[in-house]
Parts: C-alpha cells; structure tokens; sequence
C-alpha cells in the first residue's frame, strides 16, 4: 500500500463528487452530525447502531455487513471514501472494519469532516438516496484483528502501542477529557505497552503527518517496525487511526488493532497492569 | 458501549456528579458572535494534545479534565487561539474565548 491508495485530499474528493463507482460515507458516533449536513452525495454510517453488534460487545457479522452496505447502495467495485469527525477516529475504525471484511478499494479523506469545515467546503443537508445493491462480504481476517490472550501473550514479546493520551495511559484519567472521567475499569496500561498517543499522527487539522516523520515517531518510542505490533486504545477506535498509520501509510506487515481496548483488558482478572509513564516489565 | 467520541459542544453536565469532575468549559465567540464553526483542543502542561470537542452553535465546549495546569486550542476557519486554564477537582473553569 501506499499513501496514494488509501487517502484522499479534498481535490481529489471534489474532482470525483460524481463520479458514480466512488462512494463517499460519513462514519460519525451519532447521526447528528451527518444529519445537520454533510458531503453532497456521502451516505451515513452510525458508530453505535450501524456498526456495533447490540447484543454482544462485538463487530456485527459478515451478514449483518452484506445488509448494511447493501441497503446503502455501496457495491463490491466501489471505491469507498471514509470521513468523520473526531479526526477521523470513526472513519479510520471503519475502513479497519470494511478491511476486516475484505472490501478492496477503502481510503480515507485527508483530515476528515474537521477539515473541510474549517476549509468552507460545501456541505449539504439533502439525503442521499442510493439504489440498493447486492454486497458479499469476505469472511473476517483475523490477521488484522487482536483479542485479549493475543494481547496478554504479546506482553513483552510483541510491540503494543497504546495510543490513548499521556494521562490515560499513566492511569491519571480513565477517559478521554471530552467525556466524564469513570470507574468501571482499573487504570493503567499493559505492560510493556509504548506509549504514542494517535495524535502525535495527526496535524492540527486532521490531516496525516508525512511518511517519514510517522516513522520516526514510532521508531524514535523504541518501537521495532520488525516485529509484530497490536495497537489498542479504549474501545478500538483511536486505536483505528494509529493501525491505519502503522499497516496502510507506513505498509508494516502484522499490525492488529485490539477492539476490546482498554473498556476489555482493565475489567479482566487476573492480568498484569502497570501504572506510571513508564512501560513497565513483563 | 460508552463511545470516545466527542458530542458536538461537550458532554451535557446533566447526571453528572460534578463533585467528582475538573470541568473546563466555556463560549467562543468571533466578532462578538458565537463562532458555531469550530474545535476546541485540550492540552495538558507539556502542550501534548489530550482531546477535542466541535463547538455547538452557541460557540459552546466542555472538557471533563483533571486537576492542574491545562492549555485550550481553539480552531476556528483564519485563526488560532490558545488559552492557558487551571482545573480543580469539584469545580467549573468557565471560559470565555474570543477570536477576532
């Protein structure tokens, strides 16, 4: 993969608004955003109602996928184009999504729904209805995903990136600091785990920083791009955006995004916890 | 599922124990009008980025932060502001932000 494959400016989103085989999809926690408006022609996907399974804490299933993207008018030869706010968090946890699913062509637009607002690009509030289609989706590929004993057995073996901020990660919030700070989970992080904040990818504006100073990034944390890495953050979605910089820009094999999260591993029992800024031992 | 998402102009206070919160929050405001197009960025005392929340169409935001030293980037389209606020545990940091 390459930079060129996976995102997406605003020039090129502009330049292939109508262009029937690109379909561009705002992924927002709630339908507010998109409601209010969005990019002519973007369908919407919901965080918490299209995307997670509501029974199980888990992703919906193959088939529960084929509806979805099928009732949105979104084929199998589509080039999808993912936005959203929150610095594309959302977005980001789709595409690891619709690649978990096997769709072919994914990419992310440049900096997300906070960059086109602040750039007074045109967003509209007109529905978008599209034809419906028939959407096979691929069995999951479990080599982009990590569950909790993938998690526990890496301690120490394998890099684990957490991604959270510098006080979550130290145990001195619970939460990220636009949210009300909760119990319901010790604090900490595993141990071993770095600490490279998902922002530190990111530019003001949204948008990625270049090749080589992502790179640096990681490699100047001690992480070891030969090894295999599993990136978490506290339900998998910031975690989303740092899997993307990691397996997509950067192109490093064996990069796995851990969707239990922190909300999974600080409720376990049994399992190792460190507090502090520093890693930890294993 | 509590999501990580940040809601337009922050959490609502209501059903929060504030006893137990470091809020910080506040109205942004451009040409003495509430800027409803914009983001609100929290950093913590080293300037690293922590969180972010859009503004709501009143130019508000809210931050559930810990106790300390913090620092509110404000992004509104042609311009920059950045306001340096103290969070105390039980307490609300109002702010009010203008950009002009």
């Amino acid at each position: 993969m390459s930079r060129n494959e996976v995102l997406v400016d605003s020039e090129w989103a502009l330049a292939h608004l109508d262009d029937p085989k690109v379909v561009f999809v705002e992924v927002d926690e709630d339908a507010d955003a998109y409601s209010v408006n969005h990019i002519r022609g973007a369908v919407g996907l919901n965080w918490r109602v299209d995307l997670q399974d509501g029974l199980r804490r888990d992703v919906i299933s193959k088939a529960g996928l084929e509806k979805l993207l099928s009732e949105k008018g979104i084929s199998n030869d589509d080039t999808i184009v993912l936005y959203g706010g929150n610095n594309n968090w959302f977005a980001a946890y789709a595409y690891w999504y619709l690649k978990l699913y096997g769709h072919q062509d994914v990419r992310l637009l440049d900096g997300g729904r906070k960059k086109w607002e602040l750039d007074g690009l045109e967003l509209v509030s007109d529905a978008t209805v599209r034809p419906a289609t028939t959407y096979v989706a691929k069995e999951q590929d479990r080599s982009l995903r990590a569950f909790r004993d993938d998690v526990v057995n890496a301690i120490g073996v394998q890099n684990l990136v957490d991604v959270r901020s510098p006080d979550e990660y130290a145990g001195r919030l619970l939460a990220p600091a636009h949210l009300p700070q909760e119990t319901s989970q010790v604090p900490g992080h595993i141990p071993t785990a770095a600490s490279i904040p998902w922002s530190k990818a990111a530019n003001e504006d949204g948008t990625f920083k270049s090749d080589e100073e992502l790179k640096a990034l990681y490699e100047g944390a001690g992480v070891d791009l030969n090894k295999d890495t599993i990136a978490y953050c506290r339900i998998g979605e910031r975690s989303s955006h740092s899997w993307f910089v990691l397996r997509e820009l950067l192109g490093i094999k064996n990069v796995r995004n851990y969707d239990g999260s922190w909300t999974e591993y600080g409720s376990l029992i049994g399992v190792p916890v460190a507090l502090g800024d520093e890693p930890g031992t294993a | 599922m509590s999501s990580c998402g940040a809601v337009v102009g922050g959490v609502s206070l209501d059903n929060v124990d504030v006893t137990t919160q470091a809020v910080i929050q506040g109205v942004v405001t451009k040409g003495g009008q509430p800027a409803n197009i914009g983001y609100n960025r929290l950093h913590d005392r080293n300037d690293e980025f922590v969180a972010e929340v859009p503004l709501n169409s009143k130019g508000e935001f809210r931050f559930f932060a810990g106790p300390g030293d913090w620092i509110v980037v404000t992004l509104v389209p042609g311009g920059v502001v950045r306001t340096q606020v103290s969070a105390e545990l039980g307490k609300i940091a109002d702010l009010d932000i203008s950009v002009d």
